[in-house]
């Protein structure tokens, strides 16, 4: 850049990059991020992040991107959020996206993102990922499964005052190939609720768990590693809440093209493995996430991923707050993005205290949005509230229209 | 009980061990009192027993003296079982060492029986039920759980009160009764019942099919010598010329007048599948006339100027 503008917002390292992005496009303000893992034996951004910026290039109009030789600098100027209409890359209102193979990466790790922006799109966002890459459990990065995103993360949308048409279809499953990476899934992202901002929000009662439900998917083995988790599962939650239900999804490998030289049409089985989901739902709408899934070196019992799963979830509640961990980025951003008036969140402590969640407020405050206000949610001091008001600044594209 | 939980209450247990021997031997309160400091930590528990001990005292002094209390059967029952846990607790005591449940005596009594509805956690097929079964669809949908949440109670709802639904059902055709006969009403003779009859029926039914969408009325005639049609055209078309005039001098503005297409313009004759495209192909000759040879020679230069005007 000969020019250096001054609303260009600096940030360094790859921390939290596809939200940093997504941040950018919502504010409309130019980023530079450097120090890319500068000094890693693979330097520059990772191909999940190249795959990330491809995604954001497809569901935008008119954003630029400069990324530097050796890829540890890249330049971002956001375009106008248009979402999927039909004859701009999107052939019959449905934009594709390939993921690469080698990607380590879950597909929440695209999606979270992506749902973030489509509420401030000018027309409906409809992807489809496709591709050697796409892997719908959960994975050793920590990333959740879609079917917690479908469950825990898109209800959330509804306090904000959207809830019409969207819809996560999973077309097929697949967990975490040979080395944690590539899978080959199939999952359909539909978000047809566009809104000019948010509804202000106030959530200062977490109330009392009501229901727990959860899902038990396995991809290419055999079914009865679902029944075995749900049996362990239920069998720490039963005794604490009896509102439980876990459904069980078996599906089959799913199979890519491996041609070699003797056989051309010759086809693997990729991404096999099994996991489990579970969201528990309190009675004021906060919603708690638990994700685990077998590792791809496999070598664990079903039963381990069931209590595993189920203590996780316990231990999510037990954070106290309105949101879970998994949810609270979201939850911010959406509060941040809302209309000019103060929304409040009871957020628990160590939910609160986390380096995304530090890093994100920094961020926000760094691209012009206003502070946080944190106080103590009562005299125990278990939570937190924090009040964000919001930047207003809403959908453009809705502006116009 | 298991062992942490004793030893979590060690300090009371103390205490209340020392009040088991205080009810054996009544004496001991004295000496507890002025045992030493580590005691003294204990002495809340101990001074209230120390009190239902001295109302014990007062009422075996107040019914020796007089009679026994009426109201006694509520005290007398705990007395009962305090004795036998007294008892237990001696015993236990012999087994091992500090397992005591003093205050547990009374609470015994009224012990809240607990009930868990947990049962054996088996595999999902056990919810076969219909209930399950929408609420498995519910939530493994494509959309969120709680968008696909809301529409399950709707049936149940219509189930419980089906003389709302009557009502509903009542409204809506007076509703369409009443719609019927506003727009209707031009139809009806002053004298008439509400319901049209005859031909006004028949115009009625009309107006209904066309309000859902039929391109022609039922009431045009679609076959008449040519001569009449033409009759009835001209009429129509004096009659709006007329309109339009007498608008035009009283200074009223109407709307513009629909653009009638020429005929011939819009729709060439239909001819035969392999014949020519143009003139007449007559005794093995084809013969164009003077309009078919302008056609195809287009208009001339000197129109073009006017042409572009309307």
């Amino acid at each position: 850049m000969a020019d250096p503008r001054p609303r260009l917002v600096k940030f360094e390292t790859q921390r939290s990059f596809a939200l940093r992005l997504v941040l950018a496009t919502l504010t409309g303000k130019t980023i530079r991020v450097s120090n890319i893992r500068p000094s890693s034996t693979n330097p520059g951004l990772a191909n999940y992040e190249i795959s990330f910026i491809r995604l954001l290039e497809a569901v935008t109009n008119g954003s630029a991107m400069e990324i530097s030789y050796t890829g540890t600098t890249i330049a971002y100027k956001p375009g106008l959020i248009t979402g999927c209409a039909p004859g701009r890359g999107a052939s019959g209102g449905v934009i594709r996206h390939e993921l690469p193979e080698g990607c380590p990466r879950g597909l929440s790790y695209f999606l979270i993102p992506l749902c973030l922006l489509a509420p401030f799109s000018k027309a409906p966002i409809n992807v489809l990922f496709t591709g050697p890459g796409v892997i719908t459990s959960a994975t050793p990065m920590g990333d959740i499964s879609v079917d917690s995103v479908r469950t825990a993360i898109l209800p959330l949308y509804e306090q904000f005052g959207i809830f019409n048409n969207i819809e996560l279809r999973i077309l097929r499953r697949s967990c975490p190939g040979p080395g944690g990476k590539g899978g080959a899934g199939e999952v359909q992202l539909m978000f047809g609720h566009q809104v000019r901002v948010p509804k202000t929000i106030h959530m200062m009662n977490p109330g009392r768990v009501k229901r727990i439900r959860g899902v038990a998917y396995c991809v290419g083995v055999s079914a009865s590693n679902n029944a075995r988790m749900i049996d362990v599962a239920r069998g720490i939650l039963n005794p604490l809440v009896s509102d439980t239900y876990v459904f069980s999804d078996v599906s089959s490998a799913p199979l890519i093209p491996s041609a070699t030289k003797a056989d051309p049409n010759a086809k693997r089985k990729l991404g096999i493995g099994f996991g489990l989901s579970l969201v528990a739902e309190s009675s004021t709408g906060a919603f708690y996430s638990a994700d685990v899934a077998s590792p791809p070196e496999g070598g664990v019992p079903p039963e381990d991923i069931g209590r595993q799963c189920a203590y996780q979830l316990l231990e999510t509640i037990s954070l106290g707050g309105c949101v879970s961990p998994a949810a609270a980025q979201t939850m911010l951003v959406l509060m941040a993005m809302g209309s000019e008036d103060v929304g409040r969140l009871r957020v628990g402590k160590k939910v609160f205290a986390t380096e995304e969640i530090i890093d994100l407020g920094r961020d926000l405050s760094q691209l012009g949005a206003s502070g946080w206000g944190v106080r103590d949610a009562d005299a125990e001091g278990e939570d937190l509230i924090v009040s964000i008001v919001g930047s207003g600044f809403g959908n453009v594209g809705r502006k116009i229209a | 009980m298991s062992s942490s939980s004793r030893s979590a209450v060690a300090p009371k247990t103390l205490g209340k061990r020392k009040r088991q021997t205080n009810e054996s031997k009544a004496k001991v309160n004295g000496i507890k009192k002025s045992a030493g400091p580590k005691i003294q930590t204990t002495r809340e528990p101990s001074a209230e027993e120390e009190e239902s001990d001295a109302y014990e005292v007062f009422r075996r002094h107040f019914e020796s003296q007089f009679k026994p209390i009426e109201e006694d059967l509520r005290p007398k029952q705990p007395k009962v079982e305090e004795k036998q846990a007294d008892n237990d607790d001696e015993e236990d005591e012999e087994d091992e060492d500090s397992d005591w449940s003093g205050i547990s005596d009374d609470e015994g009594k009224r012990k809240v029986e607990v009930v868990e509805h947990t049962g054996k956690p088996s595999n999902s097929n056990e919810y076969d039920d219909l209930a399950a079964k929408e609420e498995m669809k519910a939530f493994m949908s494509s959309k969120p759980p709680t968008a696909a949440r809301k529409p399950i109670p709707k049936p149940q709802k219509s189930k419980e009160n089906s003389e709302d639904e009557n009502d509903e059902a009542a409204n809506l055709k007076n509703d369409l009764a009443l719609q019927r006969l506003l727009r209707e009403s031009h139809l009806l003779d002053s004298n008439s019942s509400l319901d049209p009859t005859g031909k006004n029926r028949h115009k009625a039914l009309d107006l209904r099919i066309q309000a859902l969408g039929s391109n022609s009325s039922i009431m045009t005639q679609e076959k008449m010598p040519l001569s009449h049609r033409k009759g009835i055209m001209a009429k129509a078309s004096e009659r709006e010329e007329k309109r339009r005039r007498e608008a035009r001098e009283n200074g009223i503005i109407l709307e513009k007048p629909k653009l009638t297409k020429r005929k011939d313009a819009e729709s060439r004759r239909e001819r035969g599948v392999g014949g020519p495209g143009v003139g007449k192909f007559r005794g093995g000759m084809l013969k164009l006339s003077k309009r078919d040879i302008a056609d195809i020679e287009g208009p001339k230069r000197m129109a073009k100027g006017k042409k572009g005007r309307r």
